[in-house]
């Protein structure tokens, strides 16, 4: 117990710091882990009480995901979105899964190294593009698309991965018969939903927790992922209200990944047999596949490399996702891979996003006349 | 000219969008992020690089009540809003602090209404407010009481009643 105070207090501090420099702090949460953890001090180690408090961070992530996808207002864009997501998908994965295959992780393995390459960190997205003033851009909707789309994509991941070697009929019934369960619950038990989130005392936020928490013990017990059924719960309760599921869901979410993370830290191996190389090529080509698939996209979409630059910048960062499909399904060498690349890209992303802006300012003047087609009115 | 057109949207998981154009070709946008506060941008035509401000809650809606037209007063403490399908009527609410000459007595007693054509519509005291007092109400000392009327009865409020 004493370790995960230590490990949060370590990481308020880290926090403190990263919102002053006004920086992603999930790169600091995953090197506070390393450091303290089992391949740096070893002061903290995992144990039964710590691994329960991230696992309850990975499922209120989930939930939030699910709480996202309101699946009766997918953009009035339908095409641009299907696009911009092919190109991301495509992309990032191909070169993400020949990349891991080549450097010698085994096909299951390069598959996890892939999708957690694919994967952007939505959190960091959003809260990018909201700092740095970013929102009006025509790209910005393009790349909050994208973030949903990423999002879809990861449930699709999830489901393949966790089905196993299971009996995919017998699986796909399982799954089923809960979803249909939780959409019954939430479509027939909505007046009582609501009645009890329109309550001004403790009860909606306890009644938040136990949903959750209730779903995924739920799921376990009837031998499907509570993965995919905490976001199917979070989906259904947004057919509800989903603000007011978020505002009471959000404490909770906000605690619990932080020992996510932290732990997620604490347990990498460094030692392991893996190389320096690989990692570091890994890292230097989710920069870059980022980029292509940028690129491609603004080309795509508005006819110019520059407005792809746009959606690289805000793109770089991997996070969350790629960390739980790392805690899910990674194995140690996968899981190392996957911190490290976070950490690199994440860091890179806010950084090449906060100062892209002056450096484009500057290439733009000097390029003007031979660089890509602006939009008419489009001249200073 | 048509009118705007005002362009509302959902950003999941950042929040509403408003966008409109306006008659002159310049954009004005607006987001309320899901963090709680709010950005506005203004793209000026022929220009492709927005300026944006970050403003809180409370700062949005003074600037939302300076666009709306209630002038805000050099006096903090009074608002003027014109009603333009009311002939112009304009009207201001103001507010006051209840001093020591008057306390003790009721609206009634001090027969407001009857001689400057104020309305007393809300009084403040230790912070908890009491909106539309009977005419028994009775003031105290350092009772915050908003007065409303046209500019004209608020002075005679303020000469015949302040003063008593």
């Amino acid at each position: 117990m004493e370790g995960i105070i230590i490990a949060l207090f370590v990481c308020l501090v880290l926090a403190l710091v990263a919102k002053y420099l006004t920086i992603p702090a999930i790169p600091f949460y995953i090197i506070a882990g390393v450091v303290l953890g089992h391949a740096g001090l070893g002061i903290v180690a995992s144990d039964q009480i710590s691994s329960f408090f991230s696992d309850m961070g990975l499922i209120f992530l989930l939930f939030f995901v699910g709480l996202g996808l309101k699946v009766d207002k997918i953009s009035e864009n339908q095409s641009e979105v299907l696009t911009s997501g092919m190109i991301d998908l495509n992309v990032n994965m191909i070169i993400g899964f020949v990349a891991a295959y080549l450097l010698g992780f085994s096909l299951v393995e390069a598959l996890i190294v892939a999708a957690a390459f694919y994967s952007s960190s939505t959190a960091m997205t959003v809260t990018s593009l909201i700092e740095n003033r970013k929102l009006m851009m025509r790209e910005s909707e393009t790349i909050i698309w994208l973030m949903v789309f990423e999002d879809l994509v990861l449930i699709i991941v999830l489901a393949i991965l966790s089905a196993g070697n299971e009996n995919l009929l017998l699986f796909a019934g399982e799954i089923l018969f809960g979803l249909a369960l939780i959409y019954a619950l939430a479509h027939y038990g909505k007046e009582f939903l609501i009645s009890i989130l329109d309550r001004d005392d403790e009860l909606p936020i306890i009644f938040t927790f136990v949903a959750v928490v209730a779903t995924a013990a739920f799921a376990l017990e009837l031998g499907v992922p509570d993965t995919l059924m905490v976001i199917a719960l979070g989906a259904a309760f947004a057919t509800t209200d989903p603000d007011a599921f978020e505002q009471h869901a959000r404490p909770f979410k906000d605690v619990f990944m932080v020992i996510f993370f932290v732990f997620f830290g604490i347990t990498i191996n460094l030692s392991g047999n893996i190389s320096v190389g690989v990692i570091a090529i890994i890292c230097l080509l989710a920069i870059a596949s980022k980029l292509i698939s940028g690129v491609l996209t603004g080309i795509a979409l508005y006819g110019s490399a520059k407005s792809g630059l746009e959606i690289w910048t805000n793109t770089i960062g991997r996070g969350e996702f790629s960390i739980a499909l790392a805690v899910l399904y990674g194995s140690p060498p996968v899981a190392a891979t996957i911190a490290v690349m976070v950490i690199v890209t994440s860091l890179v992303g806010s950084f090449v996003a906060k100062y892209y802006g002056s450096l484009s300012r500057g290439f733009g003047r000097r390029s003007r006349h031979h660089g890509p087609p602006h939009r008419v009115h489009a001249v200073h | 000219m048509s009118p705007m057109a005002l362009r509302s949207l959902n950003l999941p998981g950042v929040g509403t969008k408003y966008e409109f154009e306006t008659d002159k070709g310049d954009t004005v946008a607006i987001f309320f992020t899901k963090t709680g506060t709010i950005q506005m941008y203004t793209l000026q035509k022929g220009c492709h690089t927005p300026s944006a401000a970050e403003m809180t809650p409370v700062e949005a809606r003074r600037l939302g009540n300076i666009l709306t037209g209630a002038i805000i007063e050099a006096d903090q403490e009074s608002v003027e809003i014109a009603f333009s399908a009311l002939a112009d009527l304009r009207i201001t609410i103001h507010s006051y602090i209840i001093p020591r000459a008057i306390a003790g007595k009721t609206i009634e007693d001090l027969r407001i209404r009857a001689k400057t054509g104020t309305t007393v519509i809300a009084i403040s005291r230790n912070d908890k407010n009491i909106i539309n007092p009977p005419p028994s109400f009775v003031f105290e000392t350092g009772d915050a009481v908003l007065v409303i009327g046209e500019s004209d009865q608020l002075r005679l409020f303020e000469r015949e009643i302040m003063v008593d």
